[in-house]
């Protein structure tokens, strides 16, 4: 033990860091800040070590070349030692980290931690913000597999859009002329260099003016933040009734970030690692591409813009809302902290959060893309069929290999891009159905020139088929006549 | 005044003077360094642009195949390797294209890429169809915008025939921003001449 | 009641030993390492994506033949199969699956596709040497003969309206292997007979399946589908 103490000693007569970590250790914090409300800043913290830990062991074997980056996954996925559950831990912790940095900036939003004097550790903290998605979008690419090949031509794609240097920004982006060897290395240069660095540098001074200007107090309704009055009144809630950061409100920070690195290793262990999936081949055309969890709703977005508004949005709206992001401290510095007063920022916080959930949601399950695979490998429920007339059973045929079943839904399977048509029957008439079929319409193709009309009307017969036994399908008043005529036609020819 | 003062005036003084000299060489430094980071900035900054070329600076005629190869009156796959392929690039030197035979010596090359966010669109004869499995764009047998959220047609590239060799005009991800064309068949916002 | 240090080690342990364990749910098994589409080489999972829908699961209750007749495998021989699968079948609507006629599938997964449905399907002697008729028509059919034949052999189901095989609009849809196919080999799952009927004793011979087809054919029509028939 008094060995110890000797090293101790000699290490701090050189270092001289006990001064500094004893005042940032010690220094007063408002008594009610000692809140589980208050962790996801130090739990985003320790993720962002968490990451950097785990990053490093993976580059020990990962590859970044487009050549042999993916079969380096599956060597970490299969043939090294817990390859697996590292690749798992940096995979879960990012989806952790992107989680914990939005709730930290939720919490922070709605406490009014923003305002005089934090406007600067706010503005530092969105730009974190932006570097986790970016760090979450790269880590993305350098998974090269074939959601990552596609993702980047969605990037690429997007990027194009924007006028004049678009083209040249394609380029920047990929490298080269096409996603390739040189669109990988400047991915990991980003990913692994360039972000982290920046991420490190911005999460230091976040801190450190965390430290400085001391941790956002509880907020009271009634008590308004003024910037003349302010520092003063910060300084006798601390000084008077404050409690020293370490331990009072410490220790919730120490569990809580344990608790969540543990949450990481159980998803790791359970849930395992992402992908890859199959190879980035750009020659392998069977695939259905999809972003990760946390641009799935930009990818909802997309599919629901109209076309017209599609490239206005994509290129502007971020841009507004990285400039409303960056401008709401310097517009709202002085006033209420509490969310009793603050109605606006509720109702905005709720709706993004809605808007949000809603539009990941529907992503997760594409109710707007084809099912390329309905028509040959999703069978026509067998209760449709069991009774049908051969007529209707080559309607079947006809709606499962004129790809129908891969925008329409049957008995619950198929694609839901188009109306579900189990019970199409009692919505259109047979003219309307034939009309629909040759014209399209209402985002529908028409396929008039490819189907011969033997293979309309069976189509249509099968579909035709397609009513609850207790409704009756629809009928056109005129088709009756046009019957009946027929009738009295041919009776009448008969005699 | 007591001497005291008088003396942390002169010294004040005297500082001064020294610090400015101190200064002076200090902002020369500073200077230096400037025009040497300017002197480095060029290089640095020619080199980060250097993936920066006019579009016809990344294309090339490039092989597809015999024109036998190519079936009249159907579309289908075909594929090369980019001409601007590094040893390193693996699988992703690979680019696919659709290849429509309409006449003996008249085709259309499209893209795979979709013109909304340039996932690969996949042909479907039966249908006639061109399907996205991204957002629901969906394009007729010549290309023309069908449904979806694509706001035209296929991307395609011109193409000749040398020697019997269907050749097309290629090298760089076609993306609303570079020289893929437009298909100009009728009005693209969904009336389609299609032709299959 | 443990004491405390015991019981704290006891966890540390545990967790050491959960943290080392390979067998943990999220192992990524060495089966899910992703296959190129076109090396996938199950049967199971090409027919899966490939034929079921129309098909059907397990090779019946389909909108199209049921593959999964026994009856059906042991008429149709490979080659047929193979160039039906490959190239479409002409007269109806089974689409060309072979990557050279524009298909998706290499001639590897074609033949694995035929090879499973025969190791999953056949069954040894199923035609129980009782001479079938042969899978291709081997003489020339006589539609007026066939016209008697079907009157008195199919129309009994036939004739309802409901089972009505001479509409020009569905006849415009199957070719005449199809329609001999299902003469002969039946199609049990919707409780179609085989050639020897319902009617035990009394099979049809391979001429009267021909000319049953002849006759069928001849009720083709040159302008098919034309709306508000009445006898669909």
């Amino acid at each position: 033990m008094h060995r110890i103490k000797e090293i101790y000693k000699w290490l701090e007569a050189r270092l001289q860091l006990e001064g500094p970590l004893k005042d940032a250790a010690l220094h007063p914090v408002p008594r009610n800040t000692a809140s589980w409300w208050y962790v996801f800043g130090s739990a985003a913290f320790t993720l962002l070590f968490l990451q950097i830990v785990t990053g490093i062991l993976l580059a020990l074997v990962y590859v970044p070349s487009a050549g042999e980056a993916w079969s380096s996954l599956n060597v970490l996925n299969h043939q090294l030692e817990l390859g697996w559950f590292l690749r798992a831990m940096h995979g879960w912790g990012s989806n952790f980290m992107v989680a914990v940095v939005l709730v930290h900036m939720a919490q922070v939003f709605m406490f009014g931690s923003y305002k005089y004097p934090r406007e600067l550790t706010w503005v530092l903290g969105v730009f974190l913000l932006l570097m986790t998605l970016g760090m979450a979008f790269t880590g993305q690419v350098l998974r090269f597999d074939q959601d990552a090949y596609w993702g980047l031509g969605i990037g690429a794609s997007i990027t194009s859009r924007i006028p004049i240097v678009g083209g040249s920004l394609v380029h920047l982006l990929l490298g080269g002329p096409i996603i390739a060897g040189a669109t990988l290395s400047r991915f990991f240069a980003l990913h692994v260099f360039v972000v982290p660095g920046s991420m490190l540098l911005f999460a230091s001074l976040h801190v450190w003016m965390v430290l400085k200007l001391g941790i956002n107090e509880w907020p009271m309704p009634g008590r308004i933040v003024r910037r003349s009055t302010y520092l003063q009144e910060y300084h006798d809630l601390t000084h008077k009734e404050g409690a020293p950061f370490v331990p009072v409100a410490f220790w919730k920070d120490v569990i809580f970030s344990g608790a969540v690195i543990a949450a990481v290793a159980v998803c790791a262990f359970v849930f395992g690692p992402y992908g890859p999936s199959g190879q980035p081949d750009p020659n392998i055309v069977q695939t259905v591409p999809k972003p990760d969890f946390f641009f799935l709703w930009i990818y909802a977005a997309l599919a629901y813009l109209p076309p017209s508004m599609e490239t206005p949005f994509i290129l502007i709206a971020p841009v507004i809302g990285i400039a409303i992001l960056l401008g709401l401290p310097f517009y709202a510095s002085e006033g209420e902290k509490s969310w009793y007063r603050r109605p606006v920022a509720v109702i905005v916080l709720c709706t993004v959060a809605i808007s949000w959930g809603v539009l990941t949601h529907l992503a997760t399950f594409t109710p707007w893309s084809p099912h390329m695979n309905a028509w040959s490998g999703d069978p026509v429920p067998p209760r449709y069929l069991h009774d049908a007339t051969p007529l209707v059973r080559q309607g079947a045929v006809v709606f499962q290999s004129k790809q129908c079943r891969n925008c329409h839904a049957v008995g619950g399977v198929g694609g839901q891009r188009g109306p579900t048509l189990d019970s199409i029957a009692t919505r259109m008439t047979e003219d309307q159905m034939i009309r629909q079929v040759l014209q399209g319409g209402g985002n529908m193709p028409a396929y008039g020139k490819n189907l011969p009309p033997p293979e309309v009307t069976a189509l249509v017969t099968f579909l035709e088929t397609l009513h609850p036994p207790n409704e009756p399908p629809a009928v056109d008043g005129s088709q009756k006549e046009v019957q009946t005529s027929q009738i009295v036609a041919s009776s009448g020819s008969k005699k | 005044m007591s001497y005291d003062v008088v003396m942390k005036n002169e010294q004040q003084e005297g500082e001064k003077l020294t610090v400015s000299r101190r200064w002076l060489l200090l902002y020369a430094g500073v200077a230096f360094n400037g025009l040497v980071g300017l002197a480095l900035a060029t290089p640095v900054i020619r080199y980060l642009l250097s993936p920066v070329k006019r579009d016809a600076a990344y294309k090339s005629w490039i092989t597809l195949g015999p024109v036998a190869d190519f079936p009249l009156g159907e579309t289908r796959l075909a594929t090369f390797i980019n001409p601007f392929r590094k040893p390193w690039d693996g699988e992703t030197a690979g680019v696919t294209c659709y290849v429509r035979r309409i006449a003996a010596a008249q085709f259309q090359v499209f893209a795979v890429n979709c013109a909304h966010l340039g996932c690969p669109v996949r042909w479907f004869p039966q249908s006639q169809l061109f399907m996205c499995p991204c957002h629901g764009g969906a394009y007729y047998a010549d290309g023309a915008r069908a449904s979806g959220p694509p706001e035209r047609g296929l991307f395609t590239y011109d193409y000749k025939i040398s020697d019997g060799q269907l050749q097309i005009h290629a090298g760089q991800m076609p993306t609303l921003s570079n020289t893929a064309k437009l298909v100009t068949i009728g009005n693209v916002k969904g009336k389609s001449q299609c032709t299959g | 009641m443990m004491p405390p240090p015991i019981l704290v080690s006891a966890a540390c342990v545990f967790i050491l030993l959960l943290s080392g364990c390979n067998d943990a749910p999220g192992y990524p098994k060495t089966s899910a390492e992703v296959l190129r589409p076109q090396d996938q080489l199950s049967f199971d999972i090409l027919y899966r994506q490939n034929c079921s829908a129309c098909h059907g699961a397990d090779g019946q209750n389909g909108a199209a033949i049921d593959l999964g007749n026994p009856e059906y495998q042991a008429l149709v021989d490979d080659r047929s199969l193979r160039k039906w699968i490959s190239g479409g079948m002409p007269g109806t609507q089974m689409p060309a699956f072979a990557i050279s006629m524009g298909g998706t599938l290499t001639d590897s997964q074609i033949d694995a596709i035929v090879l499973g449905m025969r190791n999953t399907w056949s069954q040894r002697a199923v035609l129980g040497g009782r001479n079938a008729p042969p899978y291709a028509q081997d003489q020339k059919g006589d539609a007026l003969r066939g016209k008697e034949q079907y009157n008195t052999d199919c129309a009994s189901c036939h004739r309802a309206s409901k089972q009505q095989v001479t509409s020009p609009d569905y006849l415009a849809l199957v070719s005449d292997q199809a329609l001999r196919s299902i003469i002969i080999a039946g199609r049990p799952d919707i409780g179609h007979p085989d050639w020897r009927g319902d009617k035990p004793g009394s099979p049809l011979s391979a001429q009267d399946v021909t000319d049953i087809v002849a006759y069928l054919g001849s009720s083709r029509s040159a302008t098919p589908g034309q709306p508000y028939r009445r006898d669909r």
